[in-house]
This record gives C-alpha cells, structure tokens and sequence, in this order.
C-alpha cells in the first residue's frame, strides 16, 4: 500500500494531488486557484482497458469550495465511522475517548440510562448522546436511548470490549 | 443602415450624446455575451464568438450597427488589453516557472522554436515588410493560455500525465510574449530610422529594467500604496496604478500592454497580490470582452475574404507545426501518441496574445491586412482546435504506433 500523496504545481490552474488505492487504481484531487476541486478517478483493476491509449480519467467529479470540505469530513468519519474503524480511536495512556452508534437493533434502545446500568456491567461511562446532529452532554439518569444515537463513552481500554457487547455490536466486529 | 438593417438609428453611436454611447456598449456587451453562450453550449472558446459579434454589429456589414466608429470604444477596449495583461502579469510566477524544473522548459523551447520559427519564416515569406513579418511570427507562434487552460478542464484532462507539458509550454510562451512585445516595440514606430530604432529600444529596456528593479527591490513599498483593507478602495488603486503605469509605457514607446504585464509582475511581489487576484477577475472579463468586440469591428468581410489564401496557408503551417512540436515532447518525456496529439491540438490554440500584437500592429499603423489576417486566423484556429482536441482519440490514430515505443498495460497506471 502506497501512502504517499504526490503533488505536482498546474500553472496558472492550482495544484494536483494524487493517492494511490490499496488494491491498484488512483485518485487525482486538482484544486483550482478559485476554489473548485476536481476529482478524477482511474481504475487501475477490472474495469481499465488494457488497451487503452490515453490517459484520461474513467470518472470526474467537480465540487465546490464547500461540498468538498464535506466530502473531505465524510472521508476523515466525521459522519459515521465503521465500527472496525471505531476501535482505533483517541487513546490517552490507558484512557480511551471513543464514539459509537447505536443502530436499531441494539438492545439499548427504548431503555433509560439508569435501567442499563453501563458503567455498573461494563465501567464505561457514557459521558454525552449526539441526537439528530444535537449533543446532550452529561446526560441524565432518566435519558431514553433511540435508534442511531451516536454515545461518546470514556473509560479504559480493556472495558471498551464489554460495552461493545453490551451494545450488541460484537457480533458486527469482523 | 442599409435597407436590410433595421431601423433603429438611435443604435449607431457617434461622438456627442451619451445616450447612444451607453447603447451603443450595453449592446455590445449584450451581443457579445449571448452570442458566446450559444457558442458555450457546444463547447466552443469565448474569444472567437466576441470577435464574431464585433463583426456583425461593426460598420461593415449589413444589419444592425451598434458601434458606427470603432474609436468610441477605443479607450474602454484599451483597458480590455490593458487588464488582460495586467492579470497575465500578475499570475505569473517565476517558481512556477521552474518548479517544473527542466522537461516543461524544454517543451516550451521546443515549441517555440518550431512555431515562431515556422511564423518568422512565413511572415518573411509573405512580403508585406519585416515588422509585418515579425508581427505575423508572434500571432501565429504563440498559443492562447486562456483557451488552453478552458479546454484542458473542460474536457477533464488536468490528471493527464501531458497536461503538466502542455502547461509547461504554456507559461514559456507567456514569458516569452512579454519578451515579444519588448523586441517589437522598435519595430512599432513607423517613424523610426536605423539608430533612432536602437535608440527606442534602449530606452524600451531601460524602462523595462527600471519596472523589473522595482518588482524585485521595490515591491514593498508599491505594497504599501496599495494596500488598505477595504477592498472598494484596492480595485479604484489597483486600477489607478495600472492604467497609469500602462499609458505612461505607451508614451515612452514602450507599448501599454507591457508596461501593464510589468504592473503585474510587481503588484504580483506584494501583499495584496491575492486579493488583487480575485477582484481583477470579473473587471478583465468585462473589459477583455469589449477588446474582443473592438477588435472585430474594424473587420470587413471583404477584407478576410482578400487575406483568405495567406490565411488558409497560416493555417495549414499550424496544424504542421503544433502537432509536429506535440510528437516531439511526447517522444522526449516517453508519453503516447495521444498524450502527443493531446499536446499538438491543445497548444493549436490561438486567442487573445494574437489578437493583442495584432491590435498593436494596428495601432503602429502597419499594412492594414493584419487585422483581417490575424481575426480570420484566430477565428478558425480557436474553434478547430478545442473540436480536434475533443477527438485526440481517433486523430491519434493516424499516427503510426511504432513511433511511440510505451511500456505494455493501461496507459494510466503507468504514466507518471
């Protein structure tokens, strides 16, 4: 897996960076001067031409100055985050700052905080529920759990395994 | 107004009443601009479409006629060139310039020497005297970096390995433009005899070294003239200071187009600099288009129709040489043959730097067939370039394939 980003100066146009995927292809991001950012995709696998002559791009993308930051949010998990990813999270020492979602399945949904007793079972503590793109922080005893709940737990590495199955989420870790 | 004009004479604008100099610009803008668009919509350059209108609301032709004399809008075309030069300036960079390090250099070389070459050589070739000849060789040698850079985005070629040459190509050339317009600045004075000439050139240079001193050395304090945070009163200041630098250029004999590239070039050393960047933007558009428009008032169809032969054969010299200069990088740099055709057909290209040196040509009051020749040239050229440019897969393809020795697989994952 190649890591390193190159990047190459447009003159008079912007700038161009290109990553390499893990499994072949590539990524060519051109960042205009004005803002716009270009996307173009290479397919490097199945899908690329053996015979092909040119160079050109097999999908191209424009975004605005905005609609990239968001995709470039999305990219970094600021929306959501696999939970295989989730594991690998802020780690402080021993003390581990970590985000989970809760999907509707979980067995913590439609009970209250002080029903589930988590930091009882588990030692982690949930220190703030992020609903509907809204933070309850240091939420009360009496908090119902919903669907897609998105709980920020602190706690210590080796009890974050016992949240998770609490969650129901163990089965989901590949 | 002929009988198959319509009959609005209030639309012709002479001297004298406001009014119809405001109509007279807001139609021309309005023409401009909506013939563009149509022009846009099958993905054609802006320039040509500019000129086309000049054209056909100019004198010479049957119809509508917004601007009876050209000089009614001479000053505010001026300030089209001068703007456009300006912005040129001011984008460029030296680091730029050589960040590329020696392969884009090289391929802007290689191009040069074949285009203004085979433009030198042709000019001579036509007999109309040597500062038309010299005139002729930089129309026809040098690539337009507006429209290149319109058609590489447009059709999506900016990660192309051969892009970064094309690019390359293109910021020597505009280096290369700004020396152009120094050398020929003798050759524009009609008046001038043998040493008078040198003498001219003297102190063209001299003022161009003077303007180069205060871009490296005096940068700061030309900052601080300019800078103020309000950014109402940094475009009444930028604009002060080109205008000014541009017309007192044109005094000394030096033309206004490249006192205001060195304006430019020293706002460019600023702190402004970026600021300026972004509000020059929709000013030099306006004002270029305007230029454009100008320019093609003076054109008659009779006069292209008698530069039609000269023409068509600058023509067929430029489909030669630019796809020729594209084999040759392509080769140099190990790419394919429709990275070279990509190159050839992209830097084919020719705009506003052909309709600039000839607009000063004009104004020198060289043999009045330039104008004709250099529109007609760059009408044909600007719209058959980004057409060829669209279909470089199956051009390419006259090009036999054992002159391009690659390594075997896709192209992309192995291009650099």
């Amino acid at each position: 897996m190649q890591l390193d980003i190159e990047v190459q100066d447009l003159p008079g146009i912007g700038k161009r960076y290109e990553v390499h995927g893990e499994h072949g292809g590539r990524v060519a991001v051109v960042i205009h001067n004005t803002g716009r950012r270009d996307v173009y995709a290479f397919d490097g696998g199945k899908g690329a031409d053996p015979d092909a002559e040119d160079d050109d791009a097999q999908a191209v993308v424009e975004f605005s100055d905005q609609q990239a930051r968001k995709l470039g949010a999305i990219l970094g998990g600021a929306y959501f985050k696999p939970s295989v990813v989730e594991e690998i999270e802020a780690v402080i020492d021993d003390l581990l700052i970590e985000w989970v979602t809760l999907d509707d399945n979980s067995p913590l949904v439609g009970h209250s905080l002080t029903g589930l007793d988590v930091r009882q079972k588990t030692g982690m503590t949930i220190v703030a529920i992020v609903r509907d793109r809204h933070a309850i922080t240091m939420p009360e005893a009496d908090e119902v759990l919903e669907g897609g709940d998105r709980l920020v737990v602190v706690g210590v590495r080796k009890d974050f395994k016992a949240f998770q199955e609490l969650i129901g989420e163990a089965g989901d870790l590949g | 107004m002929g009988e198959l004009g319509l009959p609005l004479p209030m639309l012709a604008a002479g001297a004298g009443h406001i009014g119809e100099q405001l109509i007279a610009l807001g139609g021309a803008f309005l023409a401009a601009g909506l013939l563009a668009r149509a022009g846009r919509r099958i993905g054609l350059p802006t320039i040509p479409f500019f000129i086309i209108a000049g054209i056909i609301f100019g004198p010479n032709t049957p119809g509508v006629v917004l601007v009876e004399d050209p000089e009614t809008l001479a000053l505010l075309a001026s300030l089209g060139l001068v703007l456009l030069l300006f912005h040129l300036g001011l984008e460029f960079s030296l680091g730029e310039f050589t960040s590329g390090g020696a392969p884009l250099i090289k391929a802007g070389f290689i191009y040069l020497a074949l285009n203004v070459g085979g433009g030198v050589a042709f000019g001579f070739a036509l007999g109309w005297g040597t500062a038309e000849a010299l005139v002729i060789a930089g129309a026809v040698g040098i690539s337009s970096s507006a429209i290149v850079t319109k058609v590489l985005i447009e059709l999506r070629r900016l990660a192309n390995p051969e892009t970064r040459m094309i690019l390359g190509i293109v910021v020597v050339e505009d280096i290369f433009l700004a020396l152009y317009l120094a050398v020929l600045a003798p050759f524009l004075n009609p008046d001038a005899g043998g040493l008078e000439a040198f003498l001219l050139f003297l102190r063209a240079f001299g003022f161009l070294l003077l303007l180069f001193a205060i871009a490296r050395f005096g940068a700061k304090w030309v900052g601080k003239l300019l800078d103020t945070p309000d950014p109402e009163l940094l475009v009444v200041l930028f604009l002060g200071l080109a205008v000014l630098v541009a017309g007192t250029s044109e005094e000394l004999g030096v033309s206004d187009a490249i006192g205001a590239f060195m304006v430019g070039l020293i706002v460019a050393e600023t702190a402004v600099k970026h600021r300026v960047e972004e509000l020059v933007l929709p000013i030099r558009d306006a004002f270029a288009a305007v230029f454009f428009f100008w320019f093609g008032l003076s054109i008659s169809p009779d006069g292209l129709a008698a530069v039609a032969l000269p023409v068509a054969a600058a023509v067929v010299l430029s489909l030669i040489l630019n796809p020729a200069a594209g084999i040759i990088v392509a080769k140099v740099n190990g790419l394919g043959r429709v990275a070279a055709v990509n190159i050839g057909t992209t830097v084919l290209s020719r705009g506003e730097f052909s309709i600039i040196i000839a607009a000063l040509a004009a104004s020198a009051g060289l043999d009045e067939r330039i104008t004709p020749f250099v529109a007609l040239y760059v009408l044909i050229l600007a719209i058959v370039s980004p057409l060829l440019a669209s279909k470089s897969k199956r051009v390419a393809k006259i090009l036999p394939k054992r002159w391009f020795p690659r390594p075997s697989g896709a192209a992309g994952s192995t291009a650099r």
